[in-house]
Protein backbone atom coordinates (compact mmCIF):
# COMPACT_ATOMS: atom_id res chain seq x y z
CA UNK A 1 0.00 0.00 0.00
CA UNK A 2 1.63 3.47 -1.13
CA UNK A 3 1.99 5.87 1.55
CA UNK A 4 0.87 9.17 0.04
CA UNK A 5 1.90 12.11 1.71
CA UNK A 6 0.25 14.84 -0.64
CA UNK A 7 -2.97 13.65 -2.38
CA UNK A 8 -5.43 15.57 -4.31
CA UNK A 9 -8.70 14.26 -5.67
CA UNK A 10 -10.61 16.46 -8.84
CA UNK A 11 -8.58 19.54 -7.47
CA UNK A 12 -10.34 22.34 -9.39
CA UNK A 13 -9.53 26.16 -9.46
CA UNK A 14 -11.84 28.65 -11.57
CA UNK A 15 -11.08 32.54 -11.41
CA UNK A 16 -14.71 33.34 -13.30
CA UNK A 17 -15.67 31.55 -16.47
CA UNK A 18 -11.50 31.17 -16.67
CA UNK A 19 -10.89 27.54 -15.45
CA UNK A 20 -7.24 27.18 -14.48
CA UNK A 21 -6.70 24.14 -12.71
CA UNK A 22 -9.55 21.67 -14.08
CA UNK A 23 -10.09 18.00 -12.21
CA UNK A 24 -6.90 16.94 -11.69
CA UNK A 25 -5.50 14.13 -9.33
CA UNK A 26 -2.42 14.22 -7.84
CA UNK A 27 -0.59 11.01 -5.04
CA UNK A 28 3.26 11.86 -4.27
CA UNK A 29 5.08 9.04 -2.19
CA UNK A 30 6.50 9.90 0.39
CA UNK A 31 10.53 10.33 0.29
CA UNK A 32 10.22 10.94 -3.83
CA UNK A 33 11.36 13.66 -6.08
CA UNK A 34 7.78 14.21 -7.63
CA UNK A 35 8.31 16.32 -10.90
CA UNK A 36 5.15 18.88 -12.11
CA UNK A 37 5.88 19.89 -15.62
CA UNK A 38 4.00 22.47 -17.85
CA UNK A 39 4.80 25.49 -20.43
CA UNK A 40 4.08 28.74 -18.98
CA UNK A 41 0.41 29.41 -17.66
CA UNK A 42 -0.65 25.39 -17.55
CA UNK A 43 -2.10 25.61 -14.22
CA UNK A 44 1.40 24.78 -12.51
CA UNK A 45 1.63 27.59 -9.62
CA UNK A 46 -2.13 27.73 -9.34
CA UNK A 47 -1.66 24.10 -8.31
CA UNK A 48 0.87 24.34 -6.20
CA UNK A 49 -1.20 27.26 -4.11
CA UNK A 50 -3.78 24.85 -3.25
CA UNK A 51 -1.64 22.44 -2.60
CA UNK A 52 -0.06 24.45 -0.35
CA UNK A 53 -2.72 26.10 1.75
CA UNK A 54 -1.96 29.68 -0.68
CA UNK A 55 -5.57 29.30 -2.49
CA UNK A 56 -8.53 27.38 -1.90
CA UNK A 57 -9.64 25.16 -5.23
CA UNK A 58 -12.82 25.73 -6.17
CA UNK A 59 -13.80 21.92 -5.82
CA UNK A 60 -11.53 19.12 -5.21
CA UNK A 61 -10.34 17.74 -1.67
CA UNK A 62 -6.51 17.69 -0.74
CA UNK A 63 -4.85 16.02 1.68
CA UNK A 64 -1.30 16.86 3.05
CA UNK A 65 0.13 13.28 5.72
CA UNK A 66 -3.35 12.03 5.03
CA UNK A 67 -5.26 15.00 6.61
CA UNK A 68 -7.55 17.13 4.37
CA UNK A 69 -5.74 20.80 4.25
CA UNK A 70 -9.36 22.55 4.18
CA UNK A 71 -9.90 21.34 7.51
CA UNK A 72 -6.31 21.40 9.17
CA UNK A 73 -4.44 24.35 7.52
CA UNK A 74 -2.17 24.70 10.20
CA UNK A 75 -1.34 21.15 10.40
CA UNK A 76 -0.98 21.05 6.59
CA UNK A 77 1.94 24.53 7.07
CA UNK A 78 4.11 22.96 10.18
CA UNK A 79 4.60 19.68 7.52
CA UNK A 80 5.58 21.80 4.26
CA UNK A 81 8.32 24.11 3.08
CA UNK A 82 7.35 26.41 0.26
CA UNK A 83 9.86 28.03 -2.33
CA UNK A 84 8.01 30.24 -4.59
CA UNK A 85 8.42 30.86 -8.20
CA UNK A 86 9.09 34.33 -7.11
CA UNK A 87 11.89 35.15 -4.46
CA UNK A 88 9.57 35.95 -1.46
CA UNK A 89 12.04 37.53 0.94
CA UNK A 90 12.49 40.72 2.56
CA UNK A 91 15.20 42.34 0.43
CA UNK A 92 16.31 45.09 2.88
CA UNK A 93 17.19 42.89 5.42
CA UNK A 94 19.98 40.21 5.60
CA UNK A 95 20.51 36.61 5.14
CA UNK A 96 20.69 35.89 8.26
CA UNK A 97 17.29 37.97 9.38
CA UNK A 98 15.35 36.67 7.18
CA UNK A 99 16.36 33.19 8.16
CA UNK A 100 15.73 34.07 12.27
CA UNK A 101 12.39 35.67 10.92
CA UNK A 102 10.46 32.72 8.78
CA UNK A 103 12.06 30.17 11.73
CA UNK A 104 10.26 32.24 15.02
CA UNK A 105 6.82 32.17 12.06
CA UNK A 106 7.16 28.65 12.35
CA UNK A 107 7.80 28.72 16.24
CA UNK A 108 10.62 27.09 16.06
CA UNK A 109 12.20 27.10 19.93
CA UNK A 110 14.60 30.15 19.96
CA UNK A 111 17.69 27.87 21.15
CA UNK A 112 17.63 25.59 18.08
CA UNK A 113 17.45 28.16 15.26
CA UNK A 114 21.25 28.84 15.44
CA UNK A 115 22.37 25.42 15.22
CA UNK A 116 20.12 24.79 12.49
CA UNK A 117 20.70 27.57 10.15
CA UNK A 118 24.58 26.84 10.79
CA UNK A 119 23.41 23.36 9.90
CA UNK A 120 21.67 24.02 6.52
CA UNK A 121 23.81 26.99 5.35
CA UNK A 122 26.97 25.31 5.98
CA UNK A 123 25.61 22.13 4.09
CA UNK A 124 25.10 24.43 0.69
CA UNK A 125 27.91 27.15 1.03
CA UNK A 126 25.64 30.29 2.31
CA UNK A 127 27.29 30.92 5.20
CA UNK A 128 30.06 34.08 3.91
CA UNK A 129 26.58 35.35 2.62
CA UNK A 130 24.93 35.85 5.73
CA UNK A 131 25.51 39.22 6.58
CA UNK A 132 24.68 40.53 3.17
CA UNK A 133 21.22 41.92 2.64
CA UNK A 134 19.21 39.80 0.03
CA UNK A 135 19.02 42.64 -2.55
CA UNK A 136 22.76 42.18 -2.24
CA UNK A 137 22.87 38.80 -3.21
CA UNK A 138 23.26 36.63 -7.27
CA UNK A 139 19.96 34.69 -8.23
CA UNK A 140 21.08 31.64 -7.03
CA UNK A 141 22.40 32.69 -3.97
CA UNK A 142 18.79 34.40 -2.97
CA UNK A 143 17.31 31.15 -4.39
CA UNK A 144 19.79 29.48 -2.17
CA UNK A 145 18.35 31.86 1.38
CA UNK A 146 14.82 30.67 0.04
CA UNK A 147 15.24 27.07 0.24
CA UNK A 148 17.21 27.38 3.66
CA UNK A 149 13.95 29.61 4.87
CA UNK A 150 11.35 26.60 3.71
CA UNK A 151 13.63 23.97 5.67
CA UNK A 152 14.40 26.12 8.50
CA UNK A 153 11.24 23.95 10.22
CA UNK A 154 12.29 21.05 8.98
CA UNK A 155 9.11 20.24 6.80
CA UNK A 156 8.47 17.04 5.65
CA UNK A 157 7.43 17.92 2.09
CA UNK A 158 9.50 20.79 0.27
CA UNK A 159 6.95 22.15 -2.49
CA UNK A 160 9.84 24.07 -4.94
CA UNK A 161 8.01 26.27 -7.50
CA UNK A 162 10.22 26.75 -10.74
CA UNK A 163 13.19 26.70 -8.25
CA UNK A 164 15.94 27.09 -11.42
CA UNK A 165 13.98 29.78 -13.55
CA UNK A 166 16.65 32.52 -14.71
CA UNK A 167 19.57 30.89 -12.98
CA UNK A 168 23.12 29.94 -15.14
CA UNK A 169 23.98 26.36 -15.34
CA UNK A 170 26.50 26.14 -12.07
CA UNK A 171 23.40 27.61 -9.98
CA UNK A 172 21.22 25.02 -11.56
CA UNK A 173 23.40 22.19 -10.80
CA UNK A 174 24.08 23.66 -7.43
CA UNK A 175 20.14 23.55 -6.29
CA UNK A 176 19.69 19.88 -8.05
CA UNK A 177 22.80 18.69 -6.10
CA UNK A 178 20.78 20.60 -2.64
CA UNK A 179 17.40 19.17 -3.78
CA UNK A 180 19.18 15.43 -4.06
CA UNK A 181 20.76 15.89 -0.49
CA UNK A 182 17.85 16.94 1.06
CA UNK A 183 15.98 14.63 -0.62
CA UNK A 184 18.10 11.89 0.71
CA UNK A 185 17.39 13.44 4.01
CA UNK A 186 14.10 12.25 3.57
CA UNK A 187 12.20 15.28 2.52
CA UNK A 188 9.54 14.31 -0.32
CA UNK A 189 10.22 17.08 -3.28
CA UNK A 190 7.32 18.33 -5.20
CA UNK A 191 8.98 20.76 -8.03
CA UNK A 192 7.01 22.03 -10.88
CA UNK A 193 9.67 22.95 -13.93
CA UNK A 194 9.18 23.80 -17.84
CA UNK A 195 12.93 22.58 -17.77
CA UNK A 196 12.98 18.91 -18.92
CA UNK A 197 16.69 18.13 -18.17
CA UNK A 198 15.90 19.35 -14.81
CA UNK A 199 13.17 16.62 -14.69
CA UNK A 200 14.69 13.42 -16.02
CA UNK A 201 17.73 14.86 -13.86
CA UNK A 202 16.20 14.92 -10.51
CA UNK A 203 12.50 13.19 -10.84
CA UNK A 204 11.51 10.03 -9.70
CA UNK A 205 8.06 10.48 -11.39
CA UNK A 206 6.60 13.34 -13.17
CA UNK A 207 3.01 14.48 -14.51
CA UNK A 208 2.49 16.29 -16.94
CA UNK A 209 -0.33 19.18 -17.17
CA UNK A 210 -1.73 21.25 -19.86
CA UNK A 211 -4.15 23.54 -20.46
CA UNK A 212 -5.05 22.81 -16.52
CA UNK A 213 -5.39 19.15 -17.33
CA UNK A 214 -3.17 16.18 -16.45
CA UNK A 215 -1.79 14.52 -19.25
CA UNK A 216 -0.06 11.83 -18.14
CA UNK A 217 2.12 10.71 -15.25
CA UNK A 218 5.10 8.10 -14.81
CA UNK A 219 8.76 7.84 -14.63
CA UNK A 220 10.48 9.43 -17.16
CA UNK A 221 11.62 6.14 -18.51
CA UNK A 222 7.97 5.34 -18.33
CA UNK A 223 6.69 8.07 -20.13
CA UNK A 224 9.32 8.03 -23.12
CA UNK A 225 8.64 4.36 -23.50
CA UNK A 226 5.01 4.82 -24.25
CA UNK A 227 5.91 7.50 -26.64
CA UNK A 228 8.46 5.44 -28.48
CA UNK A 229 11.72 4.49 -27.24
CA UNK A 230 13.22 5.58 -30.41
CA UNK A 231 12.95 9.21 -32.04
CA UNK A 232 13.57 9.88 -35.83
CA UNK A 233 13.74 13.80 -36.52
CA UNK A 234 13.69 15.25 -39.82
CA UNK A 235 12.99 17.97 -41.73
CA UNK A 236 9.36 18.53 -43.38
CA UNK A 237 8.13 20.82 -45.33
CA UNK A 238 8.44 24.59 -44.65
CA UNK A 239 11.04 24.45 -42.60
CA UNK A 240 9.61 22.90 -39.86
CA UNK A 241 11.33 19.56 -38.02
CA UNK A 242 9.21 16.64 -38.10
CA UNK A 243 9.74 13.78 -35.30
CA UNK A 244 8.24 9.90 -35.12
CA UNK A 245 8.69 7.49 -32.56
CA UNK A 246 9.39 4.08 -32.64
CA UNK A 247 9.42 0.95 -30.69
CA UNK A 248 12.18 -0.93 -31.90
CA UNK A 249 15.20 0.39 -33.54
CA UNK A 250 14.61 -1.39 -36.47
CA UNK A 251 11.74 0.30 -36.88
CA UNK A 252 13.10 3.66 -36.07
CA UNK A 253 16.35 2.49 -38.75
CA UNK A 254 13.74 1.98 -41.37
CA UNK A 255 11.49 4.94 -41.14
CA UNK A 256 14.97 6.78 -40.59
CA UNK A 257 16.44 5.14 -44.39
CA UNK A 258 13.12 6.05 -45.75
CA UNK A 259 13.62 9.74 -44.84
CA UNK A 260 17.82 9.90 -44.79
CA UNK A 261 18.15 12.92 -47.25
CA UNK A 262 16.20 15.32 -45.23
CA UNK A 263 18.67 15.84 -42.37
CA UNK A 264 17.36 13.06 -40.45
CA UNK A 265 18.49 11.87 -37.10
CA UNK A 266 18.11 8.96 -34.86
CA UNK A 267 18.23 9.08 -31.71
CA UNK A 268 16.80 7.95 -28.17
CA UNK A 269 13.35 9.52 -27.16
CA UNK A 270 14.19 12.65 -24.41
CA UNK A 271 11.07 13.65 -21.97
CA UNK A 272 11.37 16.89 -23.88
CA UNK A 273 9.36 14.71 -26.98
CA UNK A 274 6.87 13.10 -24.45
CA UNK A 275 6.26 17.04 -23.18
CA UNK A 276 5.89 18.32 -26.71
CA UNK A 277 3.95 15.34 -27.75
CA UNK A 278 1.94 15.91 -24.89
CA UNK A 279 1.40 19.94 -24.56
CA UNK A 280 1.67 20.78 -28.28
CA UNK A 281 4.92 21.54 -29.85
CA UNK A 282 3.58 25.30 -30.81
CA UNK A 283 2.63 27.14 -27.34
CA UNK A 284 -0.65 28.48 -28.99
CA UNK A 285 -0.66 31.37 -26.61
CA UNK A 286 2.91 32.48 -27.65
CA UNK A 287 1.30 32.20 -31.00
CA UNK A 288 -1.75 34.05 -30.70
CA UNK A 289 0.21 36.60 -28.82
CA UNK A 290 3.43 36.78 -31.89
CA UNK A 291 -0.11 37.16 -34.53
CA UNK A 292 -1.78 39.98 -32.47
CA UNK A 293 1.84 42.13 -32.05
CA UNK A 294 2.38 41.36 -36.30
CA UNK A 295 5.77 39.38 -35.06
CA UNK A 296 7.66 38.59 -38.46
CA UNK A 297 8.59 35.00 -36.93
CA UNK A 298 4.89 34.06 -36.47
CA UNK A 299 4.02 30.80 -36.88
CA UNK A 300 0.43 30.97 -37.55
CA UNK A 301 0.08 31.73 -41.27
CA UNK B 1 0.41 35.69 25.56
CA UNK B 2 -0.10 33.81 22.52
CA UNK B 3 -0.92 36.52 20.86
CA UNK B 4 1.34 39.16 21.95
CA UNK B 5 4.40 36.37 21.07
CA UNK B 6 2.90 35.52 17.80
CA UNK B 7 2.24 39.42 16.80
CA UNK B 8 5.92 39.89 17.83
CA UNK B 9 7.56 37.11 15.80
CA UNK B 10 5.16 38.95 12.75
CA UNK B 11 6.98 42.02 13.55
CA UNK B 12 10.54 41.02 14.22
CA UNK B 13 11.18 41.44 9.95
CA UNK B 14 10.22 44.76 10.02
CA UNK B 15 11.77 45.24 13.30
CA UNK B 16 15.34 43.98 11.73
CA UNK B 17 14.24 46.60 8.61
CA UNK B 18 13.53 49.62 11.47
CA UNK B 19 16.99 48.72 13.19
CA UNK B 20 19.41 48.78 9.94
CA UNK B 21 17.78 52.10 8.90
CA UNK B 22 16.60 53.78 12.10
CA UNK B 23 18.10 57.12 11.76
CA UNK B 24 16.86 57.51 8.05
CA UNK B 25 13.97 56.60 8.97
CA UNK B 26 13.32 59.02 11.74
CA UNK B 27 15.22 61.68 10.35
CA UNK B 28 12.99 61.75 7.34
CA UNK B 29 9.93 61.42 9.39
CA UNK B 30 10.35 64.87 11.11
CA UNK B 31 11.77 66.96 8.39
CA UNK B 32 8.21 67.63 7.75
CA UNK B 33 7.36 68.28 11.12
CA UNK B 34 9.75 70.35 11.74
CA UNK B 35 9.56 72.72 9.24
CA UNK B 36 5.94 73.02 10.14
CA UNK B 37 7.59 74.30 13.66
CA UNK B 38 9.70 76.81 11.65
CA UNK B 39 7.34 78.04 9.47
CA UNK B 40 4.33 77.91 11.29
CA UNK B 41 5.35 78.20 14.82
CA UNK B 42 8.01 80.66 14.21
CA UNK B 43 5.84 83.11 11.68
CA UNK B 44 2.51 82.97 13.15
CA UNK B 45 3.98 82.69 16.87
CA UNK B 46 6.18 85.09 16.15
CA UNK B 47 4.02 87.57 15.02
CA UNK B 48 1.98 87.15 18.22
CA UNK B 49 -1.30 85.10 16.64
CA UNK B 50 -3.21 83.07 19.36
CA UNK B 51 -5.47 80.22 19.49
CA UNK B 52 -8.35 79.46 21.85
CA UNK B 53 -6.36 81.21 24.49
CA UNK B 54 -3.07 79.92 23.85
CA UNK B 55 -0.16 81.63 22.45
CA UNK B 56 0.07 79.93 18.81
CA UNK B 57 3.17 77.81 19.08
CA UNK B 58 1.87 76.46 22.37
CA UNK B 59 -1.43 75.66 19.85
CA UNK B 60 0.16 74.05 17.10
CA UNK B 61 2.69 72.00 18.88
CA UNK B 62 0.60 69.40 20.35
CA UNK B 63 -0.96 69.49 17.00
CA UNK B 64 1.90 68.19 14.91
CA UNK B 65 3.09 65.72 17.42
CA UNK B 66 -0.50 64.36 16.54
CA UNK B 67 0.01 64.60 12.95
CA UNK B 68 3.30 63.66 13.47
CA UNK B 69 1.57 60.24 15.17
CA UNK B 70 -0.59 59.82 11.61
CA UNK B 71 1.95 60.22 8.78
CA UNK B 72 5.07 58.53 10.57
CA UNK B 73 3.05 55.55 11.46
CA UNK B 74 0.59 55.29 8.41
CA UNK B 75 2.78 56.01 5.87
CA UNK B 76 5.80 53.40 6.83
CA UNK B 77 2.96 50.46 7.29
CA UNK B 78 1.12 51.16 3.84
CA UNK B 79 4.19 51.55 2.01
CA UNK B 80 5.92 48.58 4.02
CA UNK B 81 2.82 46.72 3.57
CA UNK B 82 2.64 47.59 -0.45
CA UNK B 83 6.27 46.55 -0.99
CA UNK B 84 6.19 43.24 1.07
CA UNK B 85 2.92 42.37 -0.97
CA UNK B 86 3.13 43.98 -4.53
CA UNK B 87 6.71 43.61 -5.46
CA UNK B 88 9.03 41.25 -2.71
CA UNK B 89 5.66 39.12 -2.23
CA UNK B 90 7.38 38.05 0.55
CA UNK B 91 3.47 38.57 2.23
CA UNK B 92 2.50 35.74 1.45
CA UNK B 93 5.03 33.63 3.42
CA UNK B 94 3.30 34.84 6.19
CA UNK B 95 0.19 32.78 5.50
CA UNK B 96 2.47 29.62 5.13
CA UNK B 97 3.16 29.69 9.11
CA UNK B 98 1.33 28.09 11.35
CA UNK B 99 0.36 32.21 12.67
CA UNK B 100 -2.83 33.67 13.74
CA UNK B 101 -4.06 36.23 10.95
CA UNK B 102 -5.14 38.88 14.14
CA UNK B 103 -1.33 37.57 14.63
CA UNK B 104 -0.26 38.94 11.50
CA UNK B 105 -2.19 42.22 11.49
CA UNK B 106 -1.37 43.63 15.06
CA UNK B 107 2.13 42.22 14.16
CA UNK B 108 2.46 44.53 10.63
CA UNK B 109 1.56 47.48 12.71
CA UNK B 110 4.27 46.93 15.45
CA UNK B 111 6.81 49.16 13.12
CA UNK B 112 4.17 52.07 12.71
CA UNK B 113 3.56 52.19 16.35
CA UNK B 114 7.75 51.97 16.97
CA UNK B 115 8.15 54.17 14.42
CA UNK B 116 5.65 56.76 15.10
CA UNK B 117 5.92 56.95 18.57
CA UNK B 118 9.89 57.78 18.54
CA UNK B 119 9.20 60.48 16.26
CA UNK B 120 6.08 61.57 18.47
CA UNK B 121 7.88 61.39 21.74
CA UNK B 122 10.75 63.45 20.33
CA UNK B 123 8.62 66.24 19.38
CA UNK B 124 7.07 66.17 22.27
CA UNK B 125 10.15 66.87 23.85
CA UNK B 126 10.98 69.19 21.59
CA UNK B 127 7.94 70.98 21.97
CA UNK B 128 8.23 71.45 25.69
CA UNK B 129 11.32 73.54 25.25
CA UNK B 130 9.57 75.73 22.65
CA UNK B 131 6.93 75.95 24.48
CA UNK B 132 6.66 77.01 27.85
CA UNK B 133 2.65 75.69 28.47
CA UNK B 134 3.38 72.34 27.11
CA UNK B 135 3.53 69.97 29.87
CA UNK B 136 5.13 66.16 29.52
CA UNK B 137 3.28 63.68 31.26
CA UNK B 138 2.63 59.82 31.14
CA UNK B 139 -0.61 59.84 30.10
CA UNK B 140 0.45 62.44 26.81
CA UNK B 141 3.19 59.61 26.37
CA UNK B 142 0.45 56.79 26.26
CA UNK B 143 -1.79 59.04 24.31
CA UNK B 144 0.88 59.59 21.80
CA UNK B 145 1.81 55.32 21.77
CA UNK B 146 -2.22 54.93 20.97
CA UNK B 147 -2.81 57.49 18.48
CA UNK B 148 0.24 55.83 16.78
CA UNK B 149 -1.48 52.27 17.02
CA UNK B 150 -4.64 53.35 15.62
CA UNK B 151 -2.83 54.78 12.53
CA UNK B 152 -0.67 51.99 12.35
CA UNK B 153 -4.37 49.83 12.00
CA UNK B 154 -5.01 52.62 9.06
CA UNK B 155 -1.64 51.96 7.45
CA UNK B 156 -2.63 47.79 7.61
CA UNK B 157 -6.26 48.48 6.43
CA UNK B 158 -4.81 50.41 3.48
CA UNK B 159 -1.84 48.02 3.00
CA UNK B 160 -4.21 45.29 3.14
CA UNK B 161 -7.42 46.85 0.60
CA UNK B 162 -5.38 48.57 -1.87
CA UNK B 163 -4.54 47.29 -4.53
CA UNK B 164 -1.67 48.79 -6.48
CA UNK B 165 0.95 51.88 -5.72
CA UNK B 166 -0.90 54.35 -7.78
CA UNK B 167 -4.35 53.68 -5.74
CA UNK B 168 -1.98 54.15 -2.57
CA UNK B 169 -1.22 57.41 -3.99
CA UNK B 170 -4.48 58.56 -4.33
CA UNK B 171 -5.50 57.27 -0.56
CA UNK B 172 -2.61 59.64 0.34
CA UNK B 173 -3.37 62.68 -1.77
CA UNK B 174 -7.58 62.01 -0.91
CA UNK B 175 -7.42 61.00 2.99
CA UNK B 176 -4.46 61.59 3.95
CA UNK B 177 -3.16 64.46 3.04
CA UNK B 178 -6.44 66.27 3.60
CA UNK B 179 -6.91 65.13 7.02
CA UNK B 180 -3.18 66.64 7.99
CA UNK B 181 -4.86 70.05 7.15
CA UNK B 182 -8.43 69.78 8.05
CA UNK B 183 -8.03 68.14 11.62
CA UNK B 184 -7.15 71.23 13.93
CA UNK B 185 -3.34 70.24 13.75
CA UNK B 186 -2.86 73.64 12.82
CA UNK B 187 -5.83 75.64 13.11
CA UNK B 188 -8.50 75.90 15.34
CA UNK B 189 -11.74 74.40 13.94
CA UNK B 190 -13.81 76.75 15.91
CA UNK B 191 -13.81 79.25 13.24
CA UNK B 192 -15.35 76.50 10.43
CA UNK B 193 -18.64 76.50 9.29
CA UNK B 194 -20.93 74.16 11.37
CA UNK B 195 -21.40 71.63 8.11
CA UNK B 196 -17.42 71.17 7.35
CA UNK B 197 -16.97 70.99 11.38
CA UNK B 198 -19.12 68.08 10.93
CA UNK B 199 -16.98 66.25 8.33
CA UNK B 200 -13.93 66.84 10.23
CA UNK B 201 -15.24 65.52 13.40
CA UNK B 202 -16.13 62.39 11.38
CA UNK B 203 -12.07 61.98 10.92
CA UNK B 204 -9.76 59.96 13.51
CA UNK B 205 -6.76 62.84 13.21
CA UNK B 206 -9.15 65.53 15.03
CA UNK B 207 -9.69 62.87 17.75
CA UNK B 208 -6.14 62.55 18.27
CA UNK B 209 -4.99 66.42 17.84
CA UNK B 210 -7.92 66.80 20.86
CA UNK B 211 -6.56 63.89 22.85
CA UNK B 212 -3.16 65.10 22.80
CA UNK B 213 -3.87 68.90 22.98
CA UNK B 214 -6.14 68.70 26.15
CA UNK B 215 -3.27 66.68 28.08
CA UNK B 216 -0.10 68.66 26.53
CA UNK B 217 -1.79 71.79 27.82
CA UNK B 218 -3.72 70.36 30.90
CA UNK B 219 -7.24 71.34 29.72
CA UNK B 220 -10.27 69.09 30.29
CA UNK B 221 -9.86 65.25 28.73
CA UNK B 222 -12.13 64.97 25.91
CA UNK B 223 -13.29 61.26 26.49
CA UNK B 224 -15.71 61.10 24.08
CA UNK B 225 -12.57 61.56 21.59
CA UNK B 226 -11.07 59.02 23.03
CA UNK B 227 -13.64 57.10 22.74
CA UNK B 228 -13.87 57.63 19.36
CA UNK B 229 -10.27 56.74 19.01
CA UNK B 230 -11.20 53.27 20.21
CA UNK B 231 -13.64 52.87 17.41
CA UNK B 232 -11.78 53.82 15.26
CA UNK B 233 -8.98 51.54 15.95
CA UNK B 234 -11.71 48.75 16.10
CA UNK B 235 -12.74 49.80 13.08
CA UNK B 236 -9.73 49.67 11.39
CA UNK B 237 -8.44 46.10 12.63
CA UNK B 238 -11.36 44.48 11.33
CA UNK B 239 -11.08 46.17 8.21
CA UNK B 240 -8.05 44.90 7.72
CA UNK B 241 -9.12 41.27 8.80
CA UNK B 242 -11.97 41.14 6.19
CA UNK B 243 -9.58 42.15 3.71
CA UNK B 244 -6.88 39.43 4.52
CA UNK B 245 -9.72 36.39 4.66
CA UNK B 246 -10.77 37.63 1.70
CA UNK B 247 -7.32 37.83 -0.02
CA UNK B 248 -6.99 34.23 1.15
Amino acid sequence: MPDYVIEGEGITVRYGDFTAVDRIDIAVERGEIYGFLGPNGAGKTTTVRALTTMSRPTEGVIRIGGRAISEEPERARSMIGVVQQHIALDKDISVRENIICRALLHKIPKRDIGPRMEELCGAIGLVPYMEKTVSELSGGWKRKAAIVCALMHMPEILFLDEPTAGLDTQSRHMLWDMIRIMNRRGTTVFITTHYMDEAEALCDRVSIIGSGRIMDTGTPRELCARLGKYAVEYDGGGGIREYRFFDSREEARAFYDSVEGMNATIRGTHLEDVFLEETGRTNMRVCEEALRLRCPFSMTP
Amino acid sequence: MSLLDDTMRVAMSDLYYMRRNAWVLIATSLVTPLLYFVAFGLGLGGAGVEMEGYGYVAFMIPGVVALTTLTSSFTTIANKLMIQKRFYESFDELMLCPISKSSIILGKAVLGVVKGSLCGLLLTVLGHFLSGDMQISVWLILMVIFSTFVFSMLGVAAGMIVKDLPRMNAFNSFVILPMTFLCGTMFSLRAMPDAVRYVIEALPLTHATECIRALALGTEFPWPSLLAMVLFGVAFYLIAQYALRRSN
